[in-house]
């Protein structure tokens, strides 16, 4: 998946298409938006970052299940076998993205599948569907005709945390990098 | 230049103080099991007392450990697929078969101890040195895989939790000791050369704990953005109480002065509270490693 955060508008409907497509419960989220604002006026600028499961090529979450409750399908989709979860959390740990969570209903883990069930049957994630910008772009990266190929190969591009060698599978065009620092902004939590 | 962050998502980390209290037991287990086979093991009569005391201690301690795991479990009913879907990339898996394994071990070897059959205690209390190392050592690396937590992601993790637990063991076994000589067999004459040496073994492990955890903190300081913060957070953070106060103050530098300084050496109670400090002083270090490495925001 690309996002194109040169054309992304920070509207939330990403969030709200994949809570309604997934049914995600209250208070937990598998795709969302940071919001940043930096500078001092009048030079000020306002940045947002969708942030979702990375799919990673080199998922360490795949690697420390202990059950092989999630694994990775043939087209790079990490999915998670709901009733072999035990609830360790160990992938929760070791997630670089704080893209897992529990599921405050049924006690197991989940996280955004790319709407695994929707690519299935032919469809584009509900996310990058909804998107009023177009800003998510969705596609197979092996296919050098695809949109998602011509585009990587046109732009400079970045992934979150590339230094922890998980591959992931989310490229963002365009993306500030104070908001993808986990702490630039924010003291509060030491 | 300022940066604020006007929205973002946590998601709650529902894991804790409860792994982190199982932690402890392990290393407790392990560090009184190896204390146990001294005698048993290697022959050295001055520890005899303490090897059935270890060995019951060590068997108990990882009976309870394995049920505070399920517990914590979201799932605890499908225990069982650890055993029939294992990973073996995962520690977790390892943990399955060495606490199944550990336990098990103990319990045979505390058979025949109690049985007096000493050379099938020699054997099996070798075999299980390895075990007891194995079982405290792959907690320290269910840490150190866990890659996405700059605290945990330490090839010193497994050493420290090692040392940590040789630590702590030894001063249970002080405790259970003095417990024993001066409350349990009041009438008795009692030998406090026992005493003084496992206090001796418990500063050279306070003293190789200190060691590693400078070392962690040293390359901490040094290493990247996320590193550098995270040893901050240790150092003058939310933790900093915690880690300064008590992990190092009371659980490592009172009992050291306790042990080292001539007039209290040799004097029992002393001796006892740098036991119980110490012991407190590790239970804050599993706190810090598994609660602090899990505060680091991610996104």
């Amino acid at each position: 998946m690309v996002i194109d955060l040169r054309r992304c508008i920070g509207c939330h409907t990403c969030s709200v298409a994949c809570k309604a497509e997934n049914r995600v419960p209250l208070g937990v989220y598998r795709s969302w938006v940071k919001i940043i604002e930096k500078g001092n006026y009048p030079n000020i600028s306002r940045h947002f970052l969708p942030t979702l499961c990375n799919q990673c090529d080199h998922p360490p979450c795949v690697i420390n299940c202990p059950v092989q409750a999630t694994w990775k399908l043939e087209n790079g989709i990490i999915i998670i076998d709901e009733h072999r979860c035990i609830g360790c959390k160990y992938c929760l740990a070791s997630c670089p993205y704080n893209a897992r969570h529990i599921n405050p209903l049924i006690p197991i883990v989940q996280k955004c599948t790319f709407c695994h069930h929707r690519v299935y049957a032919g469809l584009e994630p509900a996310c990058v569907e909804a998107c009023p910008a177009r800003a998510r772009i969705f596609g197979d990266l092996n296919n050098p005709q695809g949109e998602v190929a011509k585009l990587l190969s046109k732009h400079p591009f970045q992934v979150l945390k590339h230094e922890m060698g998980t591959y992931p599978q989310v490229y963002y065009i365009g993306a500030d990098l104070d908001a993808m620092d986990p702490f630039a902004g924010r003291k509060e939590w030491m | 230049m300022d940066v604020n962050v006007i929205y973002n998502v946590e998601h709650e980390m529902h894991l804790g103080t409860l792994i982190a209290l199982y932690f402890y037991l392990t290393g407790l287990s392990a560090g009184s099991f190896i204390i146990s086979t001294f005698a048993y093991g290697f022959g050295m009569v001055k520890y005899k007392p303490l090897g059935k005391i270890g060995v019951v201690m060590a068997t108990l301690l990882l009976i309870i450990a394995p049920m505070i795991l399920l517990i914590d479990l979201a799932q605890p009913l499908r225990f069982w697929h650890l055993i029939l879907y294992l990973r073996i990339t995962s520690p977790i898996t390892w943990g399955t078969f060495l606490l199944t394994l550990y336990p098990i071990n103990c319990m045979i070897y505390g058979y025949f101890m109690f049985k007096g059959n000493l050379k099938r205690t020699k054997i099996f209390g070798l075999i299980g040195i390895p075990l007891a190392l194995m079982v405290h050592g792959y907690t320290g690396f269910i840490l150190a895989l866990g890659k996405a937590r700059v605290l945990w992601n330490t090839a010193i993790m497994p050493p420290i939790f090692l040392v940590s637990a040789m630590v702590s063991g030894l001063a249970m076994m002080i405790l259970v000791v003095i417990v024993k000589d001066y409350f349990i067999q009041r009438g008795k004459e009692h030998d406090p050369t026992l005493i003084y040496g496992l206090g001796k073994l418990l500063v050279v492990s306070i003293v190789l704990d200190l060691i590693l955890i400078g070392i962690d903190l040293t390359v901490l300081l040094t290493s990247h953005t996320e590193a550098y913060i995270a040893a901050l957070m240790l150092l003058e953070g939310s933790f900093s109480h915690l880690f300064l106060g008590v992990e190092v103050f009371l659980g490592a530098l009172v009992p050291l002065f306790l042990l080292l300084f001539p007039l209290t050496k040799r004097w029992v109670p002393g001796i006892a509270i740098a036991s119980v400090l110490t012991m407190i002083g590790i239970l804050a270090m599993r706190y810090i490693m598994v609660v602090g490495g899990l505060t680091i925001p991610l996104s």
